[in-house]
């Protein structure tokens, strides 16, 4: 268990013209599990790699429990990491395999064979020690290249996307499992996916990535309510966020805007006073599926929320809701509608907006507005 | 009848077949000659039909031509050169082994600027031709004191199989997948322990491969053979070469055949104990992991 911190991590790979990390600074708190979230070559495995020591970085500086560990050999910094393709050595047996790093370092054979239990047992992979990796199957892999990273009892952990190479089922039942360990060991966990849900169930802090720049820093919630930018809100959140461009309007009765539907029937909507600067200009409105619902007695009140016919586009049910899409001001937006209540694609539908919790940006710097 | 399909009996199988046997008997009937004339007394190969089989079996043209035949001066048989082959071969074919697996193993999992060039420029060692490096070969051997020794012959071999087991290794270690290199390096293993604990082990395809391929080489080699070594450190080659051509009145060719015959053996036992592996390492590359 070791606090990390990066601080300023940049690299740009040999010939390339661009860096790949263009100054990373985080610190992550002895026992946190932080996932690194984004889409392929944002530099979240770069970032990862550099962290193990497998890249070496062109600047910055990587720092374990106060100690610069940036130039030192992988061997030497106390790491240990899960990969995609699980790695496990063909030739070995999963006891082999466990014991491999022990062997290395020179860890007496009776304590070798402790470990190799214990963390066997953690796992649940005691049937398995003598089989041959190739005999496993994924789910089983994976458990192993968990119990190697494991056994050494590291500072600090890192899976590098450990989850992808599963079917669907079993990628939740290790997610689950994954977070399980993590409070019951506590340890400090670098965690990369380019899947937000994971992401998002996984961690205490996310990530988000682009580009080899850090865009937001902070806890599934924050990322998730109060986006950045439009990257971060359109990443983050499955379905969707959805974005319209309104224009900010001023009048007696306070800040408001207008949406049109795809009936040319309009709809005003309230918003919030720290908007009051952007008066007559345009804004994106950031909007999540649950923002918008059929109409609830007791949200009627609230001087945030309107109520509108609109046409629903298409349906689509998921079972414990329908998704159903709308369009406003010519942009298709997503709503979570109850699937008690169905309706049906054609169809108007008294539809609830909820204004409390949208998101604006500006159009401009693609940045959030701050309240 | 019923109306199961008779793949058995149709015209095209039989045509195929036919031809498939007709290839067999083509490739083979040399070395049925070789073979059968090998067992023949003299008397019986001057008067008998060459593709006949031999009216006294007799193994006189075996151990004549292992032990008595003359091979130019002496007439010791061609068995201290076909022990004069094992010596140059075996050594030559497990170094450049071992060397290709190093090579490709450095080629392939730590490259350094310049190594695919490097690789590159490695590669065509394999088209040089054995002619062109005669003369300058000659003159490094010299000076090396090595001229005319084993030692020599191993050392000539050695560098030019580089090339080619250096070419197998690293394509077989291409497709391993380099996150097992980077596993073993988190676990605390270093340059060699890779090579020795992670690589070498999942090498036995690729091994096959570059040990028959070395080993068929240097073994049926006969110009380094008879241009670096003189007398006593020649190879079987060579030897062969001089026992045919050493003529003292009628033609044994029982014995010709037999001396050849011994001269094939090794290369044909390395192919029937590692050939499983030759086809396989050739096609499959990459591990399961």
């Amino acid at each position: 268990m070791a606090q990390l911190e990066l601080r300023d991590i940049r690299k740009t790979y040999a010939g390339a013209l661009d860096e790949t990390l263009k100054g990373i600074n985080i610190d992550i708190a002895s026992g946190e599990f932080l996932t690194l979230v984004g889409p392929s070559g944002c530099g979240k495995s770069t970032l990862m790699n550099s962290i193990a020591g497998l890249e070496t970085i062109t600047g910055g500086s990587i720092v374990v429990d106060g100690k610069d560990i940036s130039g030192m050999e992988p061997k030497d910094r106390d790491i240990a990491m899960v990969f995609q393709s699980y790695a496990l050595y063909p030739t070995m047996s999963v006891r082999e395999n466990i014991a491999f790093g022990l062997k290395i370092r020179g860890m007496p054979k009776e304590e070798i064979r402790q470990e190799v239990e214990r963390v066997a047992d953690l796992l649940q992979i005691s049937p398995l020690l003598d089989k041959k990796p190739s005999r496993l199957s994924g789910g089983q892999q994976q458990r192993v290249a968990m119990g190697r990273a494991l056994a050494r009892r590291p500072k600090i952990y890192l899976f590098d996307e450990p989850l992808s190479n599963l079917d669907a089922k079993l990628r939740v039942e290790m997610r689950t499992e994954i977070k399980k360990l993590h409070q019951r060991l506590r340890t400090t966990i670098v965690y990369v996916t380019h899947d937000q849900i994971e992401a998002m169930t996984l961690a205490d802090r996310i990530a988000v990535l682009k580009d080899g720049e850090l865009q937001q820093l902070g806890t599934p919630k924050e990322v998730y309510d109060t986006p950045e930018n439009l990257f971060v809100a359109s990443f983050m959140g499955s379905p969707c966020m959805s974005f319209i461009g309104v224009t900010v309007e001023q009048s007696e009765a306070g800040l408001s805007m207008t949406v049109e539907g795809s009936d040319g029937r309009t709809l005003t909507l309230p918003v919030p006073e720290y908007l009051e600067s952007w008066a007559g200009k345009q804004v994106v409105l950031g909007i999540r599926p649950e923002h918008v619902s059929q109409p609830d007695e007791h949200k009627r009140n609230n001087p945030m929320v309107a109520e509108g016919r609109f046409t629903v586009e298409v349906t689509e049910p998921t079972g414990p809701d329908v998704l159903a899409i709308i369009r406003l001001n010519d942009i298709d937006v997503q709503c979570r509608l109850d699937a008690e209540h169905p309706v049906e694609w054609g169809e108007e539908a008294e539809l609830m907006f909820d204004m409390r919790k949208v998101v604006f940006f500006d159009p401009e710097s693609e940045k959030r507005i701050r309240p | 009848m019923t109306d199961v399909v008779r793949t058995g009996f149709r015209p095209s199988r039989i045509a195929i077949y036919g031809v498939l046997l007709l290839a067999c008997l083509v490739y083979l009937i040399p070395l049925i000659i070789m073979l059968i004339t090998s067992f023949k007394t003299p008397m019986d190969i001057r008067t008998g039909n060459l593709l006949a089989m031999p009216t006294d079996w007799t193994v006189m043209g075996w151990t004549k031509a292992w032990s008595e035949a003359c091979t130019g001066v002496q007439c010791e048989g061609v068995r201290g050169f076909f022990w004069n082959s094992f010596k140059m071969t075996v050594p030559a074919v497990l170094i450049s082994t071992l060397l290709g697996a190093f090579n490709g193993y450095v080629l392939s999992k730590w490259k350094f600027k310049g190594s695919d060039l490097m690789f590159g420029m490695l590669l065509f060692g394999c088209f040089v031709p054995f002619q062109v490096v005669l003369l300058p070969m000659a003159a490094t051997l010299g000076k090396l004191g090595l001229a005319n020794t084993t030692t020599g012959l191993v050392l000539v071999h050695v560098i030019y199989g580089v090339a080619f087991t250096t070419l197998f290794f690293r394509n077989y270690y291409v497709a391993i997948p380099d996150a097992l290199i980077k596993a073993a390096r988190l676990d605390g293993a270093g340059f060699f322990t890779i090579f020795f604990r992670i690589l070498l082990p999942l090498s036995t395809p690729i091994f096959m491969v570059s040990l028959i391929w070395q080993f068929t080489q240097i073994w049926n080699d006969f110009l380094f053979g008879v241009v670096f070594a003189s007398g006593d450190s020649q190879p079987i080659t060579v030897a062969l070469n001089n026992l045919v051509n050493t003529s003292t009145g009628v033609k044994e060719y029982n014995v010709d055949m037999a001396a050849a015959m011994i001269a094939a053996l090794p290369t044909l036992v390395v192919y029937i104990v590692a050939g499983k592996y030759f086809i396989r390492g050739l096609t499959a590359g990459s591990v399961k992991g």
